[in-house]
């Protein structure tokens, strides 16, 4: 037991002591967060389009548009000249320009359709996509609202979940599963380092237990995967009020289960580098596609069809979805009991293959 | 005197090379028993069977009184070890790795006596990454001598350090045959076994070809002694082998070593024969014959070449 501690001591202090190893444990996945968050969490009161408007009628009803437009909150609007607005789109410093041509009230007073010009840069997808349907529905109210007739249909807007899930809440549990996944698989790493030091050999001569050193390193970065999901939830809650609905054993239940697994492909991998220099890129061509193929950044539905066979493989896939299940009550692709199965079934045949093919030496 | 190492015809065989070809030996309590040989001629494979982290193909091996293949465990605990290399945990400092290995022992003595015989209380603190290759070789002895082990394996302990660093670790392991136990390295050093150890086992091509106390082992085959000297010209070994007292002729690059039973007569005839041919003789020394002169006469080659 003494033995065992100081292990786990030993452990700590020179996991510490390695930058590297605390900047990808603690720093990258709340990096991540941050990035992905400030991308994804911005809603349309957030963003601002700077547009340019300009008069050329002075008729009452002109200037009852020009205020509805001043009432847009998505819209920075600058009123000017002609040509110094148009001027200033071709500089980039309008995303769009609108014109009231002159007779612009007349024409609405006899009846007849009135045109009003709308200058834009087609190169500038968002404005196009974002900005010429909120200029149309500006106009079809303000249009409605001088004809008389209100809208027959109204869009009700209404998700399948009790409470909506943005695209945050979607990601965090995803970087989560990723990172116990980084976690688990670089583990390995050290301990390839210390073999192909001779560490383990000089260790082989002392009645150390080669079971009491694995023990000592699993149970070091089960430590290490709590502390890690420990601090990305609570970013995720601080900064994006992503919550975690489920139940606090059940999460760590996974978050062990995931880390284990992890572990265990990283030491079966090993098996196949024989220094540091061959098991990184090994780690890597590993841990790329199950980033990218397992749901974590998108739904899968939105992947090719002819990928769905690896990310109906890879234990990250349910990895992460049961984690979002429990933390944001996400749309299960699985259940419970199905993630449990392929993750234990994952982690059982690494074990075997770890087991037998893992050099000491 | 009782032995605390035995080991009886131990072969170990590497795909078709013989790594250890029936060798049998003893260490004694008290002793610094070493092993000559240039690498690979299976020293290493040797001491590594006999500490237990290596399976022989067959042989008996124990250690005091323990069945190495049977109890690899329990001999594990009652010895101490050094390995030819040695970059332990870099970010963990002296004292740290002293705790943690003596930690692995269900006894050992204190750390800071320990740190203090190896003479690294001025870097106890000091991550082992930062320690010279000097500080490195002490700390691993240190770590050999963690549980008060009664025999202590050291495998080319001072292999790539200076005269100095060298020095100190002779004078720690002097210490500790002091204290009673017994040392077994290796080496392929010939002045290390020389000064060092109490006996010699002279191994080439996984066999023990001699073992006696170094002083012995050159008496043995040595009642002469060797003058070497320099030559601007190659001679016939006839040339020098015929002269008065010689017993024995090496050249090599322009170096000459003539044995002798009778020094000065040949010295003389020497001087004599350059005049007579015009050479020229330079560096002309005389001394003892030495272990690496015995490893010559027996292999027909130098441990390092």
């Amino acid at each position: 037991m003494k033995t065992f501690r100081v292990l786990l001591a030993a452990n700590a202090k020179q996991f510490v002591r390695e930058r590297a190893a605390l900047f990808w444990t603690f720093v990258f996945p709340i990096f991540f967060i941050l990035i992905f968050g400030a991308v994804f969490s911005g809603s349309m009161e957030d963003v601002s389009f700077d547009v340019g408007l300009v008069m050329e009628d002075d008729s009452p009803v002109a200037l009852n548009l020009s205020a509805a437009l001043y009432q847009i909150p998505a819209f920075q609007l600058t009123s000017g000249e002609r040509d110094a607005e148009l001027q200033a789109l071709r500089d980039g410093d309008r995303r769009a320009v609108m014109i009231v041509n002159a007779g612009f009230g007349e024409s609405i007073a006899q009846g007849q359709p009135a045109n009003i010009d709308v200058y834009y840069d087609p190169t500038q997808t968002s404005s196009v996509q974002i900005l010429l349907p909120i200029i149309q529905k500006v106009l079809d109210n303000f249009d409605r609202a001088l004809s008389g007739t209100a809208p027959l249909i109204h869009l009700n807007e209404e998700t399948l979940q009790s409470h909506s899930l943005r695209a945050i809440d979607y990601l965090v549990p995803g970087i989560l599963a990723m990172a116990l996944m980084q976690l688990g698989l670089f583990a390995v790493a050290p301990i390839v380092v210390d073999r192909e030091n001779k560490v383990l050999k000089r260790l082989g001569a002392t009645p150390l237990k080669r079971s009491t050193m694995i023990t000592s390193t699993v149970v070091f970065n089960l430590i290490v995967a709590v502390i890690q999901a420990a601090l990305i939830i609570v970013v995720a809650r601080v900064v994006f009020d992503v919550p975690m609905l489920g139940n606090w054993f059940v999460l760590a239940g996974f978050i062990f289960l995931g880390t284990l697994t992890f572990l265990a492909l990283g030491y079966m991998l090993s098996a196949f580098a024989r220094n540091e220099q061959t098991l990184m890129p090994l780690l890597m061509i590993v841990q790329f596609p199950m980033m990218f193929l397992s749901g974590i950044f998108f739904p899968l539905e939105m992947m090719p069809g002819f990928m769905r066979p690896i990310m109906d493989v890879i234990p990250l896939t349910y990895l992460a979805d049961s984690l979002r299940q429990i933390m944001v009550e996400s749309q299960p692709l699985h259940s419970h009991i199905v993630n449990l199965g392929v993750l234990g079934g994952w982690f059982a045949v690494c074990l075997i293959l770890a087991v037998r093919f893992f050099k000491w030496e | 005197m009782k032995a605390v190492v035995k080991v009886d015809h131990l072969r170990k065989s590497y795909k078709d090379i013989k790594a250890v070809n029936d060798i049998s030996f003893r260490v004694y309590e008290g002793e610094i028993f070493g092993m000559l040989g240039p690498n690979g001629a299976g020293k290493t494979t040797t001491m590594e069977i006999v500490e237990g982290i290596r399976k022989a193909d067959s042989g008996r091996v124990s250690v005091l009184g323990i069945d190495v293949r049977k109890n690899p465990r329990q001999v594990k605990s009652n010895i101490g070890v050094q390995l030819q290399t040695t970059s332990l945990y870099p970010r963990l400092t002296v004292a740290e790795v002293m705790g943690l290995f003596a930690s692995f022992y269900p006894r050992s003595v204190s750390i800071g006596k320990l740190i203090k015989l190896v003479d690294l209380e001025d870097c106890k603190k000091k991550r082992c990454k930062n320690l010279s290759g000097g500080q490195q070789q002490r700390l691993s002895i240190a770590l050999a001598l963690v549980n008060n082990p009664r025999v202590i394996f050291l495998d080319e302990p001072t292999s790539g350090l200076d005269p100095q660093s060298r020095h100190n670790i002779w004078g720690i392991i002097e210490y500790v045959r002091g204290k009673g136990k017994s040392v077994f390295i290796t080496t392929h050093y010939m002045e290390e076994a020389q000064r060092l150890c109490d006996r010699v086992a002279i191994v080439d091509h996984g066999r023990i070809i001699a073992t006696d106390a170094p002083d012995k082992l050159v008496a043995q085959h040595f009642q002469e002694e060797a003058i070497e000297f320099e030559l601007n010209r190659k001679l016939d070994n006839e040339d020098l082998s015929t002269l008065a007292g010689v017993t024995n002729v090496i050249q090599e690059n322009g170096k000459v070593t003539v044995f002798s039973n009778t020094v000065p007569a040949t010295v003389a005839a020497l001087l004599d024969l350059a005049k007579q041919k015009g050479f020229e003789l330079t560096n002309l020394y005389v001394r003892r014959a030495t272990l690496e002169d015995v490893f010559l006469k027996l292999t027909g080659r130098r441990i390092r070449e």
